[in-house]
């Protein structure tokens, strides 16, 4: 096959229908290094299929139930404040069998993958105010730490602003923001914001698209930013705006795409990191829409996708993004984004 | 393991030493979505890993366990984990530990586990992993000078674990090797800002100005040195305006009529904070204008917004932006 062809001049619909559902069907080998996070890998596929207005390819009770055993359950109340966090694996193979009682004692349950697993419950359709939502924000407190941040799992792991952003999106998706201290989180976003004015993982890092997303979606998800701050000229207490603006503005490169850090190649996935951070700011006019719709076009596989680099074969994480890169560019046949969630606008589906 | 080695790896199932451990299938359950379609050798590997997970079984062949099935699924938090508790468990050598990881790291070192790792084996050896947290860093930089996590690691090191004596050469070697290495670029920030053993920001900010200044000089279309310029007065905005070198070193870059979007950017900044511009800039600037587009009797701001919106027109409607908002900034 000639992997040179571009697949189409346009946004190719069919085509990646056709792809998604083959994954939703099953994944090839190459996806059993990232079995841990499954339910990601059911998040892109399914969150997928609503962008592309073809939810009726799913089996929406199938996937609410199937979603719903990776939940983790205190088995009292004593154990909500053992340091444990009771949300949802990520994987069979963080979630262990039940013991000879039905006790489930392994909790391998994750931040990324509750954001994974709440965001598929709204999007199938599934009431969220049925699940156990208080087991999950009180045992979230545990999570975050002295300076702000989230670490993901109680066991240890490393503590950034991924997590800041998973713990951020679980608080929205439930209502509820007893689960975590904003004021703290504001402070701990605030920290990270790098002499240039983008964003690094934790404070000291260099700024980076993904970091840079996971801020300002946060802060926008807890009210701590003006909405659309550029188009009303106001500033913000946290973070410095418009040198901000100025760095994020300055990751269009020549080809049309996006770069993630300066001077790096662009790739398709910053397309919806730094996208969607401009359109929270309200500064989405800033770029050349038209030269990135060119770049994202090249991204395309004609296998259905897209690949981060022009010219590659596509895998899910950046066919997602490419989605969604392309529904902030209001592509018609895609739905629109609720663009701090990640996902489709909910209300616009009509759930 | 590289393929040679796979088609020797003998299952499991067909190990003496394994001989009395029943393997635990996973339960997916029904309608699983998303199935994987598991390789054999993945899937036994995870059978043996839940069994001695489930029986708690903490023992030097469950340690080697680990090693296989991290090596299907790096990402894999739980089977880490486990490794852990085994290694403290065992009492084992955390040197060896290290090594292990710097093996494991060659091929597969873009994962937030291997890192984690890494981080918690060198937190127990304390302030003697120094040494050899830097050099594994540095051996990881030099097969990827930006490479996000080993930056990520070597900065905890320095904070938690100490070495920044030989930090700010570090920077100076890998910017000799790439002016355009960003991340080598935010490292000398970090230094200059957090090293006990430099003065601080103010104390390096003369040196630091003559730096990047040549840095800039040489490649003026690199956005890094730009950005570190401006981020040396990030408190300090009296000193960035009353700064001599920088308005000088903007009209050299503009007088070469070449790549100078930055330094426009820059004096349009220094303007918008009070900076009193010479005559020699205000002509270095006129020239570069498109003679006929714009009136001659607009402030400099303005005539910059200009020319960007020109030169840079990527950015066409931020700099038009940028120009609406003098008037209210009274630039």
């Amino acid at each position: 096959m000639d992997s040179e062809r571009i697949s189409s001049n346009s946004f190719d619909r069919d085509r990646h229908i056709w792809f998604l559902s083959m994954m939703y069907q099953l994944l090839p080998a190459d996806y059993q290094s990232q079995e841990i996070n499954r339910l990601t890998l059911a998040y892109f596929v399914i969150s997928g299929l609503a962008l592309l207005d073809s939810l009726d390819l799913v089996d929406k009770k199938g996937v609410a139930s199937w979603v719903l055993s990776f939940q983790a359950h205190p088995r009292n109340r004593d154990e909500l404040n053992n340091g444990q966090f009771f949300g949802f694996h990520g994987s069979r193979t963080s979630q262990l069998p039940p013991d000879d009682n039905g006790v489930f004692v392994h909790n391998g349950s994750h931040l990324a993958s509750t954001y994974c697993a709440l965001s598929i419950l709204k999007i199938v359709g599934y009431d969220l105010s049925l699940i156990d939502s208080g087991s999950i924000l009180r045992s979230m407190k545990h999570l975050q730490q002295p300076d702000g941040s989230f670490m993901p799992i109680h066991i240890g792991a490393e503590r950034d602003l991924r997590f800041v952003y998973c713990a951020a999106a679980i608080c929205h998706l439930l209502g509820d923001w007893s689960g975590m201290d904003k004021q703290k989180v504001n402070e701990y976003i605030s920290n990270c914001q790098s002499y240039d004015g983008g964003f690094g993982l934790v404070p000291g890092s260099e700024s980076h698209g993904g970091a840079t997303y996971c801020a300002v979606a946060s802060l926008q998800l807890m009210g701590s930013i003006e909405d659309d701050i550029i188009s009303k000229d106001v500033q913000s207490s946290i973070i410095n705006v418009p040198l901000l603006l100025d760095w994020i503005l300055q990751r269009q490169v020549v080809d049309g795409g996006i770069q993630g850090r300066p001077n790096k190649p662009s790739d398709t996935c910053y397309a919806f990191w730094i996208g969607g951070v401009l359109k929270i700011l309200g500064a989405s006019k800033f770029i050349d829409e038209d030269a990135l719709h060119r770049f994202l076009l090249s991204c395309q596989s004609q296998y259905g996708g897209f690949s981060k680099f022009p010219r590659q074969l596509p895998d899910l994480y950046h066919s997602y993004y490419g989605f969604t890169a392309f529904s902030l560019l209001k592509e018609p046949q895609l739905r629109p984004i609720f663009v701090e969630l990640g996902i489709a606008d909910i209300a616009d589906i009509g759930i | 393991m590289d393929s040679d080695e796979e088609e020797q790896r003998i299952p499991l199932s067909q190990r003496p030493e394994w001989s009395d451990v029943i393997p635990v299938q996973q339960d997916d359950g029904p309608n699983p979505v998303v199935p994987i379609a598991y390789k054999e050798d993945f899937r036994e590997t995870m059978d043996y890993f839940r069994a001695v997970y489930i029986s708690d079984e903490r023992s030097p062949r469950s340690l080697r366990l680990t090693a296989e099935a991290i090596h299907f699924n790096p990402g894999n938090y739980t089977v880490w984990h486990f490794r852990r508790l085994i290694l403290e468990a065992l009492n084992c050598s955390l040197h060896d530990e290290l090594d292990y990881i710097e093996r494991f790291a060659k091929s597969n070192s873009k994962n937030y586990q291997i890192w984690h790792h890494r981080r918690w084996v060198a937190e127990k050896l304390g302030t003697d992993a120094a040494t050899k947290e830097l050099e594994f860093t540095k051996k990881i930089l030099s097969i990827d000078a930006k490479h996000y996590h080993a930056w990520s690691h070597r900065q905890w090191v320095l904070q938690a674990l100490g070495g920044w004596e030989g930090e700010l050469d570090y920077c100076q070697q890998l910017l000799e090797d790439d002016i355009f290495n960003n991340s080598a670029w935010n490292q000398r920030h970090f230094v200059i800002t957090r090293s006990p053993f430099l003065g601080g920001l103010e104390a390096m900010r003369e040196f630091e100005v003559s730096y990047t200044i040549k840095a800039i000089r040489a490649n003026p279309e690199n956005e890094s040195p730009w950005r570190y310029l401006r981020g040396l007065y990030q408190h300090d905005t009296e000193a960035l305006i009353s700064s001599l070198q920088i308005p000088s070193l903007c009209v050299e870059v503009l007088s070469a009529k070449n790549n100078f979007i930055f330094a426009l950017s820059l004096i349009l900044d220094l303007l918008c904070h009070g900076f009193n511009p010479s005559e020699e800039m205000k002509n270095a600037v006129q020239v570069l204008k498109n003679s006929d587009s714009q009136p001659s009797d607009l402030s400099l701001a303005d005539t910059i917004c200009g020319i960007l919106e020109s030169v840079d027109p990527m950015r066409k409607n931020y700099w038009a932006w940028r120009k609406q908002r003098l008037a209210a900034q009274g630039t």
